[in-house]
């Protein structure tokens, strides 16, 4: 006995739970109340069959009334009661389907809420990545600024710029100017990172590749080496690296520079070249002096020959001939003959004895001789010559006329810095034998001196204070005292006028 | 007063070439006196005798240029004939813008040599006869009174008596005495005479 029953179309639940016992209840009744009829049933049968006494019917009636009535009441009841509690049921029903709403709302509603928020949160996010993204492209623009110029300074520039990198073992980078010095392309560096040693002249690699093993120790590197183009030509080149450091201080990179420094080199060639041919120039021009000495020398006999000879012959066409005095005069002539011979002897002994050769020199002799060519120049210009030279100086080695080159230059630089200069004027040459084994030579003149100005240029090739100077002998001067071993330096007096100094090794010492 | 023969003064500082140049010079004829070094020449009363000088350019102490330099500072005017051993251009030419008579180079021929000496002496001869005849007419100026002299430059001047006369507030008479004994007095014949006289004078007094 089952009842259809409405199902609530949105719940799984009956929504009438109760109706099965209220009909279970309802048949109860009616089962009582038939079982009651049966118990007297026979009369109300009766009466319900052959129309039976009115008081019974009334009875019955009334019993039936009772129990209709009873049935109806508790049918009303239970409906009541029934609607009630299904009202209740309804109300609880409702109540917790209004609180499951209500749940299910709020859930909703925090759910929304949370959507909410994380939306905002994700927005959030996404502004910070855009900005975050808009702030990388910038810095990769600044970046890639920066990059774009640094390429344009490093493949501008006429140096080499180059990385290497200690853990790679190769180079990183090398800027295009490689190709211009080197004649070769930048990218042999990736296929053979061997390739500039290849490069450089067979005789620096060695040296090359040893500074090279220890760039990578230390990271720094100088060096100046050639390199062979492939067209053959030869550049020199100054490489420098500097140590390229990671936070923790390690070294890791090694940045360089590497320069074509050829017509540097070629520029300093020349000037030494050129300071040579000077150092020629004034070898010939005092062979010149000496050679016009040695005249002058050779002059006076042959002078004294000519004459006694001419007096001889015109003593004899006067017809007066004394014979004595003209054996007095050829007796002259061949003492005057061996005379001359004795010069040219003298001479060719010098020249066979030094020819061109560092030997063993008196430096105060030499000083001496030197002197005695400056005694014109000494003369006219009214200067007072004090010589002080120190006894006992041993022999120093060195070139003689080289030394008498310099040291007549710097004498002659003295007197004509004293030319305008007021009296008394004095040239004092000195020699003193130094601790270190150098005989010193100083040449102290009381002339007008020099600024700090021309101090620094005073030994430059062509810087003269001198109207009408070459400017060529105090440098001249200093290669020639250089080229013997020697150094030579100027000061100025502490009163007035400047002192030439210049230092010679002494003869049978250990000179470095 | 030139009681001394022209002497030929040699200066050099090689007794060989002394003593040759000597011989030389001797053997033509001449009168030689030698000398080591300048101031060994100096030190004699040469400098005052008539002569010329025979100088060697390169000689220790004083060289010949320099004693050329100081005589002719002095006002010594004798001729000098300079001797090198070597053709020193620039030094020859300051021997010669300084009045050298000759620069010879050694070895030198004797004629050279001889022919510059005798020119040398030939003008020494004429500069002290012309010194002579300047002091002569400087002495006998002198002997003039300041009125004689007064006269004497007005007539020199070339005027006339006359003006003088009225000049010089005197008498024409009085000019004509003065005249004549200031002509008497400088030795002088004519007008001529007496402005040679003159000139000659004035150049002993300009020196």
């Amino acid at each position: 006995m089952s009842k259809p029953v409405a199902e609530p179309p949105d719940s799984g639940e009956s929504r009438w739970p109760i109706r099965p016992l209220h009909l279970t209840l309802i048949g109860l009744l009616y089962l009582v109340f038939s079982l009651l009829w049966l118990l007297g049933g026979d009369r109300m049968l009766i009466l319900w069959a052959g129309g039976a006494t009115p008081p019974l019917l009334v009875e019955m009636l009334k019993d039936l009334l009772v129990v209709s009535a009873g049935g109806i009441l508790l049918y009303l009841l239970l409906r009541v009661y029934g609607n009630v509690v299904r009202l209740r049921i309804n109300q609880v029903q409702d109540l917790r389907l209004a609180r499951i709403e209500e749940q299910a709302r709020r859930t909703r509603d925090a759910l929304e809420n949370r959507v909410r928020e994380r939306t905002a949160e994700l927005l959030a996010i996404n502004q910070t990545l855009e900005q975050q993204v808009a702030a990388r492209t910038q810095v990769e623009i600044a970046l890639s600024d920066s990059e774009e110029r640094f390429r344009q300074l490093a493949e501008h520039i006429r140096e080499v710029f180059w990385v290497y990198g200690i853990a790679e073992e190769r180079l990183l980078y090398v800027s295009p100017a490689y190709e211009e010095i080197w004649g070769r392309p930048v990218q042999s560096f990736h296929e053979r990172p061997l390739d500039w040693i290849e490069a450089v002249h067979t005789d620096d690699r060695q040296r090359v590749y040893a500074a090279h093993l220890a760039r990578q120790q230390l990271g720094r590197l100088d060096e100046e080496y050639r390199i062979v183009r492939p067209d053959g030509a030869i550049r020199w080149i100054r490489d420098r690296g500097f140590p390229v450091r990671d936070e923790a201080g390690y070294i890791y990179r090694i940045a360089g520079l590497a320069e074509d420094i050829t017509a540097h080199r070629l520029a300093e060639d020349q000037l030494r070249r050129q300071q040579v041919e000077l150092a020629q120039m004034a070898r010939l021009r005092l062979a010149v002096e000496l050679a016009s000495n040695l005249a002058h020398e050779l002059n006076q006999p042959l002078a004294a020959i000519v004459a006694y000879t001419q007096a001889g012959l015109a003593l004899l066409r006067q017809d007066q001939a004394d014979p004595r005095a003209l054996t007095g005069a050829l007796d002259a002539v061949v003492h005057q003959g061996l005379r001359a011979g004795e010069i040219i002897r003298h001479l060719r002994d010098l020249v066979q004895k030094h020819p061109d050769a560092r030997t063993a020199l008196d430096l105060n002799a030499l000083l001496r001789a030197v002197v005695h060519y400056a005694q014109l120049e000494l003369r006219q210009a009214n200067v007072v010559l004090n010589l002080e030279l120190a006894d006992n100086l041993p022999p120093v080695l060195g070139d003689d006329i080289q030394i008498q080159l310099a040291a007549l230059y710097l004498a002659r630089n003295a007197i004509e810095a004293m030319q305008d200069a007021g009296e008394p004027r004095r040239l004092t040459i000195r020699t003193t034998l130094q601790d270190s084994g150098m005989a010193l030579v100083t040449l102290a003149d009381t002339g007008h001196g020099f600024s700090t100005d021309t101090a620094d240029r005073l030994f430059q090739p062509f810087f003269s204070t001198k109207p009408g100077g070459m400017g060529l002998g105090l440098s001249v001067s200093r290669s020639i005292i250089e080229s013997q071993g020697g150094e030579l330096w100027a000061t100025p007096n502490p009163d007035c006028g400047v002192s030439f100094h210049f230092i010679l090794p002494i003869y049978g010492r250990r000179h470095e | 007063m030139n009681e001394s023969p022209p002497t030929v003064f040699l200066v050099d500082d090689d007794p060989a070439v002394r003593d040759a140049v000597g011989l030389l010079l001797r053997a033509g004829g001449l009168t030689v006196e030698g000398f080591a070094n300048a101031a060994e020449f100096l030190a004699t009363d040469a400098v005052r005798r008539p002569g010329c000088l025979v100088l060697d350019v390169r000689m220790p102490e004083m060289s010949g240029l320099d004693l050329q330099k100081k005589l002719r500072n002095d006002g010594c005017p004798m001729p000098i004939i300079f001797m090198t051993g070597h053709g020193d251009v620039p030094m020859a030419i300051r021997a010669m813008k300084a009045g050298a008579l000759d620069f010879i180079e050694k070895p030198f021929s004797g004629e050279l040599l001889l022919t510059r000496v005798y020119e040398a002496l030939t003008i020494d001869a004429r500069d002290r006869c012309r010194q002579a005849q300047r002091e002569a007419a400087a002495t006998r100026l002198s002997r003039l009174s300041p009125r004689e002299r007064e006269v004497l430059d007005r007539v020199a001047d070339g005027q006339y008596n006359k003006t003088i006369a009225a000049e010089l507030d005197i008498s024409i008479s009085t000019v004509e005495i003065h005249r004549r004994r200031a002509m008497e007095k400088l030795e002088a014949t004519s007008i001529a005479d007496l402005i040679r006289t003159l000139a000659l004078a004035n150049d002993q007094a300009a020196r």
